[in-house]
């Protein structure tokens, strides 16, 4: 505790569920949002503060980028799954018309293999785009092609071709997590420790297992989907001596930042400003800079004119990431009474040619009993993983919800109720009803089939997250001698409206209206803010954003006090106007504006860092660690073709406090239309001949458009939890974890089958009615 | 299914007609003779024709000056034989808006008006847009005043992300002048040919229903 620490007491939760709590502000915090407390702008629907300029196409993403004299780069793409690079001869491409630089990967990167087809070898700057392109062609590579796989059940089978180099073996377990000493190597004693304990859960668990009323088993398959933001990744770079200005579409304008000067980096800028005001969606797969941002970095230096290099559709398919696929075995063991006992599970995945990331996880939400539970990781020729929207969950859900559902099935109870048995968070039980009165779950659930060859059903799956923020943000306000106010972080907005409602909590602080606070964001010239990963810029940013608007706050109102020799102590300020806390009028009348004019050295400027506790506990104690949903889905399966239609999605989703109910519902509506792609649609294709991925485009790798988009319907829950002083909690990743799991559980309503894959295609459909059929 | 279009017109979508009777291969054959004059500029202007080996004539890449009139405004572009009338228009005016995000007519993002017809400008020549009015995003507000159309986008957060947005705003006005009362399953089929990943469609049937509404007077 520092000296400026301060005890408090706090009210947290939510409706009739609020509970008291003592906190210690720390760094000079304020308190919390709570229940009861006033708003004028907090918590109000407000349009995004970029929307003009995103409906007039005036927004300039980093694609939109053309400084005078511009080159365009390509990257030359492998097309072999797996090789070892033994020669690249740059010459001829360097003579080509309009080339300016060219580069190999094995310069760059030291890589002289490729290990997944179109996987990067060189690149090049010319004139034009097709300059570039013809220039690429005639880079001469000499490949030595090695066997490979693309598929998990090819990586695993007996004698397969070796994906890894070294040691490196196609199958690793990723959980439970080897235990390392620092510095490397396996630290024995605690690996010893923990094969033990995996082998008394293991032991554990079978022996409940066989002592619960019910065992349920499933095995479930995923497949891999790409993230598919519609902005390609790349960057337009150009340098001022040994200083980078890069327009970057990232999601981490500061993690670039750090990539591109850092001294053991590939492109070692002395000093480097990131740009990216806008960016065209990016779900994760953009938080570093990338082989094309070092790729266009090092291009532009080399020729001295700035370079753009975006990448098309397919590298974007290939080799940005995606989300790992899985095979999950389970088992549940569960009484007559509705408890669960025992959890088994042993997953698969791939994450292409590594193993990180590759996990699902199906062994939260609930309270499953003891668990055993071992992941696997295996290695493929493909591109590799990145953190796509709630990495590991979507997956995870579906098989336990599918779990779930059997396991009310075969006790006999309705699958709301056993959920409720098995469900301890501090908010979600009290989600199911109104989730289920949205649906009309009672209803729907027990209508007679119909002899109509369109069958109807309803699923229900839950959700959870955990983002409540953390260090790393800070944010600046300055109020200007004339009233205009500036609030300014360098990080950016993905899409999600983090620049809105930082603008937002500043200006209610303030007693503005939006409109009269300027944001700034995208350019790390301003003050640091995280990478949108984990759902935490929105509470990472906004605490800092007010406190920084409070303490601006403080300072005018020590001019206004002075000035008219008031007790500073009873001033606040609210509806442009300087008023008493009490609510009783002032002697004289102080607009916003007037008291600006008080300032002497033309602005006030406040920087406040985003108040954390240490590294390991950054907040408050709050109402809830994790945060909450329940979704329903409703679908028509077409019993004749196959064809699954999902007719609504209804969401009942805790955000924290809501800042903006608007764009905090636009969040969750997308989240549950990503979730029903998945649900029905997206599936990498490999081809096992070739080992080429071959469906990287939009045709063949089908995103859900707008016929196939369900009605959906959110309810927020407003949820005071106290966990940091704007009691937000990230909602990027929530919406999409349970969605494509409400899907699959009313499709094997609606059949009376269950179709434990995804995506679920009509085939699928066709193949289960016929496996019900032959069953009888 | 996709319709019978000629070659070098990507079908665009379901609700989209073939574009125009000319084809890139039958523009590129018969350059000088029947479409070019219209519109093409100067020396440089009529591609020459060069026969290859195989005796098969083809074009040389020359630029040429081309007059476009855009948004309103007779523009003069260079632009390539095969230059797309997205990359003219980007590259060549700094109208930004249209995006390219599939370059091969599946996604919508580079939607434009050409002729009153809505097309993926991805997938369609420069020259074809010759003597036609093209509208793009930057073409349809009033100075800083919105269209409807854009000020319900705003209103109902019809974007998040807001790379898709030009196309669909674009494609949903078209929409409205075909169809002023457009069933949402209307507005659906209407779009259909225009991907968001950030998954904004049930905003974006709102924002079309309020324009609508705001248009008979509601």
């Amino acid at each position: 505790m520092q000296d400026d620490d301060k005890q408090i007491s706090i009210r947290v939760g939510f409706g009739d569920h609020v509970k008291e709590l003592q906190v210690v502000l720390p760094n000079g915090d304020i308190p919390p949002y709570q229940p009861g407390d006033k708003f004028e702008l907090v918590g109000q629907s407000r349009s995004r503060v970029d929307a003009i300029a995103k409906v007039t196409g005036r927004a300039k993403y980093t694609y939109d980028q053309s400084p005078p004299r511009m080159l365009h780069a390509r990257i030359l793409r492998c097309p072999h799954p797996n090789a070892n690079v033994l020669s690249v001869d740059l010459e001829k491409a360097r003579s080509m018309p309009g080339v300016k630089a060219v580069l190999s990967f094995a310069d760059a990167f030291r890589q002289n293999s490729v290990r997944f087809a179109w996987d990067g070898v060189a690149a090049v700057a010319a004139e034009t785009e097709l300059q570039a392109e013809e220039a690429v062609r005639a880079i001469e590579v000499q490949y030595e092609p090695l066997a490979f796989c693309v598929t998990r059940e090819d990586a695993m089978a007996e004698f397969a071709p070796q994906v890894g180099r070294r040691n490196q073996k196609n199958t690793g377990r990723i959980y439970p997590r080897t235990p390392r000493r620092r510095g490397g190597g396996v630290d024995e004693e605690k690996l010893a420790e923990m094969l033990q304990r995996m082998e008394d859960d293991e032991k554990l668990v079978a022996e409940l297992l066989g002592e619960s009323d019910k065992v349920i088993e499933g095995e479930f398959d995923t497949q891999v989907q790409t993230h598919s933001p519609l902005e390609t990744h790349g960057v337009v770079c150009d340098w001022d001596g040994d200083h980078l200005i890069a327009h970057v579409s990232t999601q981490g304008t500061f993690g670039a930042q750090w990539e591109a000067t850092h001294p053991r980096g590939a492109v070692r800028a002395e000093s480097a400003q990131i740009l990216c005001e806008y960016i065209g969606g990016g779900f994760g797969a953009k938080t570093s800079l990338g082989r094309e941002g070092v790729a266009g970095a090092l291009l532009a230096k080399s020729a001295g004119r700035p370079v753009k290099l975006m990448l098309d559709r397919r590298e974007e398919h290939t080799s940005t990431g995606n989300r790992p696929d899985s095979q999950q075995q389970l088992k549940m063991g569960v009484n007559k009474d509705g408890t669960i006992v025992a959890f088994k599970a042993r997953s698969w995945g791939t994450a292409g040619n590594g193993l990180g990331g590759a996990g699902a996880h199906n062994d939260n939400i609930y309270d499953l009993g003891a668990i055993d539970k071992v992941e696997y990781g295996v290695r493929t020729n493909c591109g590799g993983a990145r953190a796509l929207r709630a990495p590991g969950w979507p997956q995870g859900a579906f098989a336990l919800e599918a779990m779930m559902d059997k396991a009310a099935a075969a006790i006999g109870m309705d699958p709301i109720e056993f959920r409720k048995k098995n469900d301890s968070h501090a908010i979600r039980p009290h989600q199911y009803d109104r989730a289920a009165e949205m649906i009309d779950w009672k209803t729907k659930r027990s209508a007679k089939a119909s002899s109509d060859p369109k069958k109807r059903g309803v699923g229900i799956a839950s959700s959870m997250w955990f983002a409540s923020g953390g260090g790393g943000a800070r944010v600046l306000v300055r109020i200007h001698r004339n009233g205009t106010v500036q609030v300014r972080n360098g990080a950016q907005d993905i899409g999600t409206g983090t620049r809105t409602i930082m603008g937002m909590v500043a200006a209610e602080e303030l007693g503005l209206d939006l409109a009269q606070v300027q944001t700034f964001i995208g350019n790390t010239d301003d003050p640091r803010g995280p990478t949108s990963g984990g759902s935490t810029t929105a509470p990472t940013i906004t605490p800092a954003a007010r406190l920084a608007a409070h303490r601006a706050k403080e300072e005018l109102l020590d001019l206004v006090a002075e000035k008219h020799d008031w007790d500073r102590s009873d001033l606040d300020l609210a509806s442009g106007n300087v008023v008493r806390k009490d609510g009783q009028p002032l002697a004289t009348k102080v607009s916003f504006k007037d008291a600006c004019e008080l300032i002497s050295d033309d602005t006030i400027e406040t920087v406040a860092n985003r108040p954390v506790f240490g590294r390991r506990r950054p907040n408050y104690e709050g109402f809830s660690d994790t945060n909450a949903g329940v979704q329903c889905a409703e679908v028509e399966v077409d019993t004749e073709t196959g064809e699954v239609k999902v007719l609504k999605v209804v969401a009942v989703q805790d955000a924290g406090k809501v800042i903006n109910p608007l764009l905090a519902e636009s969040q969750v509506s997308g989240g549950i239309v990503q979730g029903v792609s998945y649900a029905l649609f997206e599936r990498r294709i490999m081809d096992r001949q070739e080992g080429r991925m071959v469906n990287a485009d939009f045709e063949g790798y089908k995103i859900l458009g707008s016929v196939d988009c369900p009605e959906i319907e959110v309810e927020l829950f407003d949820v005071y939890n106290g966990k940091n002083n704007t009691s937000v909690m990230g909602l990027g990743e929530p919406p999409v974890v349970a969605t494509a799991a409400a899907v699959a559980n009313a499709v094997s309503h609606a059949i009376g089958e269950r179709i434990e894959s995804l995506p679920i295609t009509p085939a699928k459909v066709l193949s289960a009615l016929e496996r019900k059929e032959r069953r009888g | 299914m996709k319709p019978d279009v000629p070659d070098g017109q990507a079908s665009c979508g379901r609700s989209r007609e073939p574009l125009s009777a000319v084809s890139r291969r039958g523009f590129l054959k018969g350059a000088g003779a029947t479409v070019a004059g219209v519109g093409l500029l100067g020396p440089t202007a009529i591609a020459q024709e060069k026969p290859e080996a195989g005796g098969v004539p083809t074009l040389a890449a020359e630029p040429m000056q081309l007059k476009l009139r855009v948004n309103g405004v007779e523009r003069e572009v260079r632009a390539m034989p095969s230059s797309t009338l997205l990359d003219t228009i980007r590259g060549e005016l700094d109208l930004t808006g249209a995006k390219r995000i599939c370059d091969r007519g599946s996604c919508g993002g580079c939607t434009m008006s050409v002729g009153g017809r809505v097309v993926n400008s991805c997938s369609f020549l420069a020259v074809d847009a010759i003597g036609q009015d093209v509208v793009t995003i930057e073409g349809l507000a009033n100075g800083d005043k919105l269209t409807d159309v854009q000020q319900a986008f705003v209103d109902y957060d019809a974007l998040q992300c807001g790379f898709c947005t030009p196309g669909m705003i674009v494609a949903c006005t078209a929409l409205l002048e075909q169809n002023p009362a457009p069933t949402r399953a209307e507005v659906a089929e209407g779009i259909a040919g225009n991907l968001c990943r950030c998954g904004t469609y049930p905003n974006v049937f709102r924002a079309v229903e309020a324009v609508v509404r705001k248009r008979k007077g509601g």
